[in-house]
C-alpha cells in the first residue's frame, strides 16, 4: 500500500501548489457581464466590450449618462459648416494617453483608417462610410488585396509596397484632415444629424499608434495588415480614457483603475472596478446575495420574473412616497433607496430592475419567393405576412409566456426613442382582419378541416419556425406563437431550435419561413433600424427587397432638413411595418440589472444602457431623510 | 521496461498526427464561419479578407500551415516566432490558443488532480467496505451511493453544494479561482462520479480475489478476512480500478465543462465547449491535442504501474525484447 500512500502525496501536493495563489484585495465595484472578447476599439461589436471600452478610451465625444446626448470628449468644442457637411473638431490640449503622450488629431485619424481596412475585420466599419470617399477607399483596399492574393509575387517588399499605395490612397480619398495635432476635419457626403453620436461610438475611439505598431506586421502571403494578440493586453494596451486596465486573465475577469491622466468630464468615482465573467445565471445570483458582486448587468436565471416580480411588489407598497420623491426631483435609484428597506420575509426585494433597452424583440419572414427546398415560399406574399402578424396577441405574450411585461412593439424602431422622430403605428391584433388577409391571399379553409387550403386544394405548408437554442425564453415565445397561428389562421407550424452557428448559417442560406430574430440600435437614429431591411444589407436576413422602401431611405440620406429627413423615414418605417412586414415586431428588449440603489449608484437607465463604468460608485451608509 | 516506454513515447507525434488530422476535419464540417459573430455582419469584403488571412477558404493550406506551425518546423523556417504555437484564437481575437492553454491548464488540472484524489479516497473506502463484507448492510448503502454518485448529473450535484455549503453555511466561496477555497467544491463535485466507479471495480475485484486459491491458503494459514485482503487481495483488486485511472486522471484534468460552468472556474473544459460552438478551430485543435497527449502519457504510466504492480504482466513492448 506504499504506492498508494505515495500517489495520493503526490497528487495533495500538487493541487497544494497550484491552488497556492495570492489572495487579492476585493475591488470597489464588482460587476458580473458576458465574458469580454475583444479589447481593440475598432473590432469590438458586443455590448459587454463597449461596455468596458467606454471607459478606457474616450473618443472626441462622449454620451451623457442622464439624457444620452453627445457632449464633449476629447473634443472640447467643434463646428459645422452651412451645407451641413464638413465637421470640424478642436481637441483639447491637455488630453493625455497612459503613457503620457499628448492625444492628437492624428491618432483619431489612424484609428479611423485602422476601422476602414478590411484588414481589421471590424464589425462596425460601415459608420464611417458616411464620410467622403470612405465607402471608395474601402472598396479599392478590398480589391487591391484581391489582386495581390491572385497575382504572382508575394515577398515582404510587394506587401510593403501595397502598404504605402494604401497609405497614398487613403490620403487621397478619404475627407478626414488633421492639419495640426489640435484640429480633425471631417466632411461627409450628406448632412448627417446623428454624427456627434457616432462619435461617442467606441468604435471611433483613437488608438495610440505607436504602441499598435509593435504589434502590426504585414503578411507577405495576403498582404494585409495583421495585430497580433497581446496588444491589447495590461501593461502594454495604451488608452485615454477614465480608467485603465490593470489586469485582464482570460475568462477571469478584468480590473480598471483610475487613469491619473484623465483630464475630462468622466473622471472615475470608484478606486477600481472588476469585470468577472459569471455565465451559469444561478451562480451569478448566488454570487451577488453573497456579496461578491455588486451588480449583475445582465440577469438571465429563470426565475428572473418572480425576483422582478418581488421588487415590483415591493415598489407598489410605497408608490406614494416613491411617486412624491421623483417629484421632488430625485433620481429612480435615490427614490429607491429612500424608501423603507424591504421585509424579506414577505419575499419583497428592491435589487431587481427592469429596464427598457434599445433594442427590439422580432420574427423574421423569410420574403425569397423560393424556400431553399426550391419549394414556393408563401412568406412571399406581404398578405401572408400580415396576416401572420395581426394574429399575434403581443400583451398576451409579454404577460403570459415571457412575464416580464416589456413595452410591445408594433414598430421597429421603439417608441419615443429618438426625439422629433414620430412613429409609424403598425398593425395590431386583430385576428379577423389577419384571416381576411389570408383569404385574399388566396388560403381558405376549403374542406372544413381547420386547415387553410389554396385553390388548387393543397394545404398551407407547415411553417418552419427556426430559432437559437439556448434561451428557454425564446422558445416559449415560439411555442406560444405556434399556438396563436394555429388557432387563428389555421395552420401547422414546426419548431426547429439549433445551436447558434447552425442557425446562423440556415438564416444565411435562407433555410427557414420563419426565424427568430432581434436587433438593438447602435446610434440615435431611426436608421440604425431601418438599415436592417435595406436591399442588400448584410444583416437582411430576410433578404426583404423593396424599391419603394430603398427609395425612401435613399431620400432620406439627401434630405438637408432634419425634420422633414426624420418624417420620411417614418414613412419608410411605415411601409416596413404596415404594408410590407418582412419583419414582426414582438416588443422592445428590456435588460435585467440586479443591484441594491441604496449600495451603489450611478447605473443609468437610459435606454441607450450605455453605462459608463467611471461613474459607478458605492454609496457610503448616509443617514436618509424621511419623507416630510 | 525502457523500450516501452521510449516506443510510446516515439509513437505520441504519430498519435497527435492522427488526432489533429480527424479532428480538423470534423471541427470543418461545421457550418458557419468562425469569424463571425451571431449579431451584426461585416462586409462582404471583409469576411472574405478574413478568409484568406487566416486561409478559411482552402482547408488544405490551413491544415498544412496550422501543422508547420505546431509542429516546430515553421519555428524552424522562420515563420513563427515560439515552437509550438497553435496559433490565435479565432473567436478571441485578443488571446493566443497557447495563452488559452496556458491560463486554463492548470485550473483544470488542479480540479482535477483534486478530484482524483478525493476520489481514491472516497472510493477505496467505499469498495473496501463493500468487498470485504459484501450482501452486508454496509455493502448495500456504499453501493446505493455510489449508485448514486455515478447518476447524479453534476450541474445537479454542484448546484446542491453550491447552495448548501456555499450560500446556506457559506463555508466555502459561491464561485471564482484564486484561492485554495475555492477549488474544494468543484473539486468533490467532479470527483462524485469517479469515486464512485472505483468503489464498484474496487468492490467486485475484491470480491473475485477473496475466492482465489492463494485467498484461501493465506486464510487456512491463520490470517484473518481482513489480513489477508490487505496483504494479498487487495493490490490485485486494485488492477481494475488502475487500468480506469489512466484516462479517468486525464479526462479530469483536461475539464469538465458542467463543474467549471457551475462554479464560475475559467477551466479548459468550458473553453473547449464553447470553442466547439463557436467553430473555433485553432482552440479546439489546441484542447483536443492537449487532451491526447495527457491520454498518451496516463495510460503509458499506467501500463507502467501495471508491471511494477504485477510482475506476471508482461507488455507488449516489454516482450518485444
Amino acid at each position: 500500500m506504499r504506492w498508494v500512500c505515495c500517489v495520493l502525496l503526490l497528487l495533495v501536493t500538487g493541487v497544494a501548489i497550484l491552488t497556492s495563489e495570492e489572495s487579492r484585495s476585493r475591488a470597489a465595484i464588482t460587476l458580473s457581464s458576458a465574458d469580454v472578447f475583444t479589447m481593440d476599439p475598432q473590432r469590438m461589436s458586443y455590448m459587454q466590450d463597449l461596455r468596458v471600452a467606454r471607459a478606457l478610451f474616450e473618443g472626441l465625444c462622449a454620451r451623457d449618462n442622464t439624457m444620452g446626448v453627445a457632449t464633449p470628449g476629447v473634443a472640447l468644442s467643434w463646428e459645422l459648416s452651412a451645407d451641413g457637411k464638413t465637421w470640424t473638431f478642436h481637441l483639447r490640449p491637455d488630453a493625455r494617453w497612459t503613457n503620457g503622450d499628448r492625444v492628437t488629431s492624428g491618432d483619431f485619424r489612424s484609428a479611423w483608417r485602422r476601422l476602414l481596412l478590411p484588414d481589421t475585420a471590424a464589425d462596425y466599419t460601415e459608420l464611417l462610410f458616411s464620410i467622403r470617399g470612405a465607402r471608395e477607399f474601402f472598396a479599392w483596399r478590398s480589391q487591391a488585396l484581391a489582386a495581390y492574393v491572385a497575382g504572382a509575387v508575394h515577398d515582404d517588399a510587394a506587401a510593403q509596397a501595397l502598404w504605402a499605395k494604401t497609405l497614398e490612397k487613403f490620403d487621397e480619398l478619404v475627407a478626414i484632415r488633421a492639419p495640426d495635432d489640435q484640429t480633425l476635419i471631417v466632411e461627409l457626403d450628406n448632412p448627417l444629424p446623428y454624427w456627434l453620436d457616432l462619435c461617442a461610438f467606441p468604435t471611433l475611439a483613437p488608438i495610440h499608434e505607436r504602441s499598435l505598431a509593435k504589434w502590426t506586421r504585414l503578411n507577405p502571403t495576403t498582404g494585409m495588415v495583421q495585430s497580433d494578440a497581446g496588444w491589447t493586453k495590461p501593461g502594454v494596451l495604451v488608452t485615454n480614457g477614465p480608467m485603465k486596465l490593470v489586469e485582464w486573465r482570460y475568462k477571469r475577469g478584468m480590473r480598471l483603475e483610475p487613469n491619473e491622466l484623465y483630464v475630462g468630464a468622466n473622471a472615475p468615482l470608484a478606486s477600481s472596478v472588476e469585470v468577472v465573467p459569471i455565465e451559469d445565471a444561478n451562480t451569478a445570483v448566488l454570487a451577488y446575495e453573497s456579496g461578491s458582486i455588486d451588480w449583475i448587468s445582465d440577469l438571465t436565471a429563470e426565475y428572473r420574473a418572480d425576483l422582478a416580480e418581488a421588487s415590483h411588489r415591493w415598489r407598489a407598497s410605497h408608490q406614494t412616497e416613491f411617486d412624491f420623491r421623483i417629484a421632488a426631483g430625485a433620481t429612480v435609484d435615490e427614490a429607491l433607496a429612500a424608501l423603507p428597506a424591504p421585509d424579506a420575509s414577505r419575499g419583497e426585494r428592491r435589487d431587481v430592475h427592469v429596464v427598457s433597452a434599445f433594442g427590439t424583440d422580432f420574427w423574421s419572414f423569410n420574403c425569397r419567393p423560393l424556400l431553399s427546398s426550391g419549394r414556393v415560399n408563401p412568406f412571399a406574399d406581404a398578405r401572408v405576412r400580415r396576416a401572420f402578424a395581426q394574429a399575434v396577441d403581443k400583451r398576451a405574450l409579454t404577460s403570459s409566456v415571457t412575464r416580464l411585461n416589456e413595452p410591445v412593439a408594433t414598430t421597429l424602431v421603439p417608441a419615443g426613442s429618438i426625439a422629433g422622430y414620430t412613429s409609424p403605428s403598425g398593425l395590431s391584433f386583430d385576428v379577423v382582419r389577419a384571416r381576411e388577409e389570408m383569404a385574399s391571399a388566396g388560403w381558405i379553409d376549403r374542406t372544413g378541416d381547420g386547415i387553410v387550403e389554396n385553390a388548387a386544394g393543397e394545404p398551407f405548408p407547415p411553417v418552419d419556425m427556426l430559432y437559437m437554442t439556448g434561451n428557454p425564453r425564446v422558445k416559449n415565445i415560439a411555442n406560444a406563437l405556434a399556438a396563436m397561428w394555429r388557432d387563428a389562421l389555421g395552420v401547422q407550424c414546426e419548431l426547429r431550435g439549433k445551436d447558434g452557428k447552425f442557425a446562423k448559417e440556415d438564416l444565411r442560406r435562407g433555410n427557414f419561413m420563419v426565424a427568430r430574430g432581434g436587433w438593438y440600435g447602435d446610434y440615435a437614429d431611426p436608421t440604425t433600424f431601418l438599415d436592417l431591411s435595406r436591399t442588400g444589407n448584410g444583416n437582411n436576413d430576410r433578404a426583404f427587397s423593396s424599391a419603394p422602401f430603398d427609395a425612401l431611405l435613399e431620400s432620406a440620406q439627401r434630405e438637408l432638413d432634419p425634420q422633414k429627413r426624420l418624417a420620411i423615414l417614418s414613412e419608410a418605417e411605415r411601409v416596413l411595418v404596415e404594408e410590407e412586414m418582412p419583419i414582426l415586431p414582438l416588443c422592445q428588449y428590456v435588460t435585467l440589472y440586479m443591484y441594491d440603489p441604496a449600495k451603489v449608484r450611478g447605473i443609468t437607465r437610459h435606454p441607450r444602457l450605455d453605462q459608463h463604468l467611471s461613474q459607478i460608485r458605492r454609496v457610503h451608509d448616509a443617514p436618509v431623510s424621511a419623507m416630510p | 521496461m525502457m523500450h516501452l516506454i521510449v516506443r510510446r513515447l516515439l509513437q505520441l507525434p504519430m498519435v497527435l498526427l492522427c488526432v489533429v488530422v480527424v479532428t480538423f476535419t470534423l471541427v470543418w464540417l461545421i457550418p458557419g464561419n468562425p469569424m463571425q459573430n451571431e449579431g451584426r455582419q461585416p462586409p462582404p469584403e471583409v469576411a472574405e479578407a478574413m478568409d484568406r488571412q487566416y486561409s478559411l477558404d482552402s482547408p488544405v493550406a490551413f491544415l498544412g500551415g496550422y501543422l508547420a506551425h505546431i509542429s516546430g518546423v515553421g519555428w524552424v523556417l522562420g515563420w513563427n516566432e515560439t515552437p509550438f504555437d497553435f496559433g490565435p484564437s479565432m473567436r478571441h481575437p485578443d488571446w493566443t490558443v497557447n495563452e488559452i492553454i496556458r491560463a486554463g491548464f492548470p485550473v483544470s488540472a488542479t480540479i482535477g488532480l483534486g478530484a482524483i484524489a478525493i476520489a481514491l479516497v472516497i472510493g477505496t473506502v467505499a469498495g473496501l467496505v463493500g468487498g470485504l463484507r459484501p450482501g452486508s448492510w454496509w455493502d448495500g448503502a456504499t453501493q446505493s451511493v455510489a449508485l448514486v454518485g455515478i447518476s447524479l448529473p453534476s450541474f445537479v450535484t454542484g448546484s446542491f453544494l453550491i447552495v448548501l455549503f456555499a450560500a446556506k453555511l457559506r463555508i466555502f466561496p459561491i464561485g471564482g479561482w484564486g484561492s485554495p477555497s475555492q477549488a474544494i467544491l468543484p473539486m468533490v463535485t467532479l470527483s462524485l462520479p469517479f469515486a464512485a466507479y472505483i468503489a464498484r471495480l474496487l468492490r467486485f475485484g475484491l470480491i473475485e480475489q477473496m475466492h482465489t486459491d492463494h485467498l484461501r491458503t493465506a486464510r487456512a494459514k491463520g490470517l484473518s478476512r481482513s489480513q489477508a485482503a490487505w496483504r494479498h487481495a487487495l493490490k490485485n483488486a486494485f488492477l481494475p480500478v488502475l487500468s480506469f485511472l489512466g484516462p479517468a486522471t486525464a479526462a479530469a484534468m483536461t475539464g469538465s465543462f458542467v463543474v467549471e460552468k457551475v462554479f464560475a472556474v475559467p477551466g479548459l473544459g468550458r473553453h473547449f465547449v464553447e470553442a466547439v460552438l463557436a467553430k473555433d478551430i485553432t482552440l479546439v485543435m489546441g484542447v483536443v491535442l492537449v487532451y491526447a497527449a495527457l491520454l498518451v502519457v496516463f495510460n503509458l504510466v499506467v501500463d507502467v504501474l501495471y508491471v511494477w504492480i504485477d510482475p506476471r504482466i508482461e507488455l507488449a513492448g516489454a516482450q518485444a525484447r
